[in-house]
């Protein structure tokens, strides 16, 4: 049984009672954690199917009363599909092994020659081996579906969050997958490292750090080609490393500000976009009385499972992204029809100008002046202007809240219906 | 019923000859050490600097690393000694281990870009067997077999590995870290190349033969440098075979990827035996 999950039910169906007890006997003192039910007959068997998951059924061919085992393993298998069963026949030669197999019978004890505890014993350990890592498989699988729909319902409200006045809707998401690493490795902290990298970008490398909560960490990063986050991108699979400190002192890596000092870790890389890496640290394990210890195999598998959904997530994130990017192109592409707009915004010897009123309209100086700039401006803006005025909404998003955001709307609101009376598209605005 | 055991089957000629085949006379031989043996590493690149102060500090001269970053591009960009990742530079520093003279080209398919394609794995494996000559080539670069279900895009890169094969060249492939649950590319082609699972062995110079889901070999599952070197892992194991290779290659170059096949197992097989 593995520490903390549901030890197996062995269910045992035999019509003989003497046999019953002496397979509860063996299976109870061999220490195999399983928990045992039997059963005389079909018709029990399968109440207590009814109430209960079965994960290994030793079933008697012959039931008495005209049933056969193979028929209650068909009748079982309705109940709990994953079921395995050990068959205890008197004429394993009379067996149908294909159907058997088909039917889940994994071995075959025969009463008259092999039958004996150690026969029954191993027969059953090695289906509970085979069993467990399908049912830790099975629970992890639930427990992913679990986590995608609480995911799936927190998406929806990240969406809606005004993209202009939550410039980085990225938290929720990291929080998200961090709470479920943590909790289920037991890690006790975490980082997501994320690494973009475009040639005609100056710099070409962007590298972002951000805590469990998903707060941007402000540190400055080591270059990606030296870093655990690289390596575990060579690697193409979640690792584990123990020692971190120890393990840099040997060359060829360098440790972020946060892997310092850190006894375990594991690392997953995460696949998000082409040019875009994403790694998932956590740090220093814990054991279930808080004791440390490296991170298992079943943790990395856990990671791996974690990283599908990671990935997902951030590509969605990324999405979100771009849809803001374009959002301020087209709100930069508007304003930049006239650079005087925005001196008329700010004069020169007063503090930033913000409406008292988002429902105000613009003033009829700032109009006037728009409607000149219009008449003179390029209708293309060049891409990089574009991105500039984008990053002045972006900061005055951050700067000034959502009622100025509301008023730059509002101006562009203004600017189309300009544009549509300018070129005699006058479509009513929505 | 006597309790004398039976006596031995005599030994025929296979098996005398084959006795002959011992770590002692192949692997610890004073010329085993990788000269002449050109050796890629197919990888995420080679911090030339670390490797030649460590060797230097240990007094072993190394053959100066050349090598070249692979893009979507044609051509290749030039190696300006530097890594991409630490992974690649774990792996050479194994190889260097146990064969410090070979000459050693890093094949840089990850680039600055941080990741890499079948299809740029496949042009390194060409460029390093018709340009650099290669005689060995190592991957401890995998794709699960999940992402590559395009059947062109694998039969690209099984091509690939069988032309290294039709010209002698010896392919080391790590398997998946999970095998046999996940089966990684190129590793599952075993035929022409080396499959090396990983094992810990006391002796990095151990190995064996043990075929289990179309991967062939063992090789000791640590490395010595870099982060997750300590951590089992195939990306360790496929370059100590690697390296075990190329000491026996420098006693006999020419040598085709069956032979060292053979001799590996049965160099294995008399060891255990």
């Amino acid at each position: 049984m593995t520490p903390g999950s549901d030890p197996e039910t062995v269910l045992v169906v035999d019509d003989e009672e003497p046999v019953r007890k002496t397979f509860r006997e063996w299976l109870e003192g061999a220490g195999l954690g399983c928990r045992v039910v039997t059963a005389a007959d079909a018709e029990a068997a399968l109440v207590i199917a009814n109430r209960q998951p079965i994960d290994l059924a030793i079933l008697d061919w012959n039931l008495g009363a005209g049933s056969d085992g193979l028929q209650l393993l068909e009748d079982l298998t309705v109940f709990h599909p994953d079921v395995v069963a050990i068959m205890i026949t008197g004429f394993a030669d009379q067996a149908t092994p294909l159907k058997a197999m088909r039917m889940g019978i994994r071995d075959y004890l025969d009463k008259n020659q092999d039958l004996d505890r150690t026969t029954f014993l191993h027969a059953v350990r090695r289906q509970l081996e085979k069993i467990r890592p399908a049912r830790r498989e099975r629970r992890l699988h639930r427990e992913l579906l679990a986590f995608r729909e609480a995911v799936e319902k927190v998406l929806p409200l990240v969406q809606a969050a005004a993209a202009l006045s939550d410039p980085v809707p990225l938290p929720a998401a990291v929080r998200s997958l961090f709470r479920f690493v943590l909790r289920t490795t037991g890690a006790r902290d975490g980082v997501l490292l994320a690494r973009s990298y475009d040639a005609e970008r100056e710099p070409a490398e962007v590298c972002r750090a951000w805590d469990t909560e998903g707060r941007r960490l402000d540190v400055a990063l080591v270059p990606f080609a030296r870093s655990v986050a690289g390596s575990v991108i060579g690697m193409q699979e979640p690792s584990t490393m123990e020692h971190l400190d120890r393990a840099a002192a040997a060359g060829a890596m360098d440790l972020q500000p946060f892997e310092r000092g850190r006894r375990s870790l594991l690392a997953v890389p995460l696949s998000v976009a082409p040019g875009v890496q994403a790694v998932l640290e956590v740090f220093d394990k814990q054991g279930p009385g808080g004791e440390p210890g490296p991170f298992t195999e079943a943790d990395r598998r856990l990671g791996a499972a974690a990283a599908d959904i990671g990935t997902e997530l951030l590509r969605h994130e990324l999405a979100e992204r771009q849809t803001q990017r374009v959002l301020f192109d087209a709100v930069g592409a508007a304003l930049g029809a006239s650079e005087a707009v925005a001196a008329s915004i700010q004069p020169a010897d007063s503090r930033p100008w913000v409406p008292a009123n988002p429902e105000d309209p613009p003033p009829a100086a700032v109009m006037d002046r728009l409607r000149q700039g219009l008449a003179a401006a390029d209708a293309a803006t060049d891409a990089g202007e574009s991105l500039r005025l984008a990053e002045a909404v972006r900061v005055l998003a951050l700067r000034h809240g959502s009622r100025a955001v509301a008023h730059c709307t509002r101006l562009v609101e203004e600017v189309r219906r300009l544009l549509d009376d300018t070129a005699g598209t006058g479509e009513a605005p929505p | 019923v006597s309790d004398t055991p039976p006596a031995p089957a005599p030994r025929d000629v296979f098996d005398e000859l084959l006795a002959l085949l011992t770590p002692e006379r192949l692997l610890r031989d004073p010329r085993a050490t990788g000269e002449g043996v050109t050796v890629c590493v197919l990888d995420s690149g080679v911090e030339r600097a670390l490797l030649e102060e460590k060797y230097r500090r240990q007094g072993v001269a190394l053959h100066s690393i050349e090598g070249a970053i692979f893009t979507d591009a044609p051509e290749p960009l030039p190696y300006a000694g530097r890594q991409s990742t630490p992974h690649g530079t774990t792996v050479a520093d194994i190889i260097l281990t146990l064969a410090p003279r070979v000459r050693l080209f890093s094949a840089d398919v990850f680039g600055p870009r941080g990741s890499c394609e079948v299809e740029v794995v496949v042009r390194a494996l060409r460029w390093a067997v018709d340009v650099w000559k290669c005689k060995v080539v190592n991957l401890s670069l995998g794709v699960p077999e999940q992402r590559l279900q395009q059947v062109q895009r694998r039969l690209a890169l099984q091509r690939a590995v069988e032309d290294a094969y039709y010209k002698d060249v010896l392919v080391f492939a790590a398997a998946h870290n999970e095998h046999p649950l996940t089966r990684s590319y190129p590793a599952a082609f075993a035929p022409p190349l080396l499959s090396v699972d990983k094992h810990l062995f006391a002796d990095p110079l151990q190995f064996a033969y043990r075929l289990r889901d179309q991967v062939e070999f063992q090789a000791h599952g640590r490395g010595y440098l870099g982060p997750f070197a300590q951590e089992p892992a195939t990306s360790w194991a496929a370059p100590h075979l690697a390296g075990i290779a190329a000491r026996i290659l420098s006693l006999r170059p020419e040598l085709k990827p069956f032979e060292m096949k053979t001799i590996l197992y049965w160099m294995y097989r008399e060891a255990v035996h």
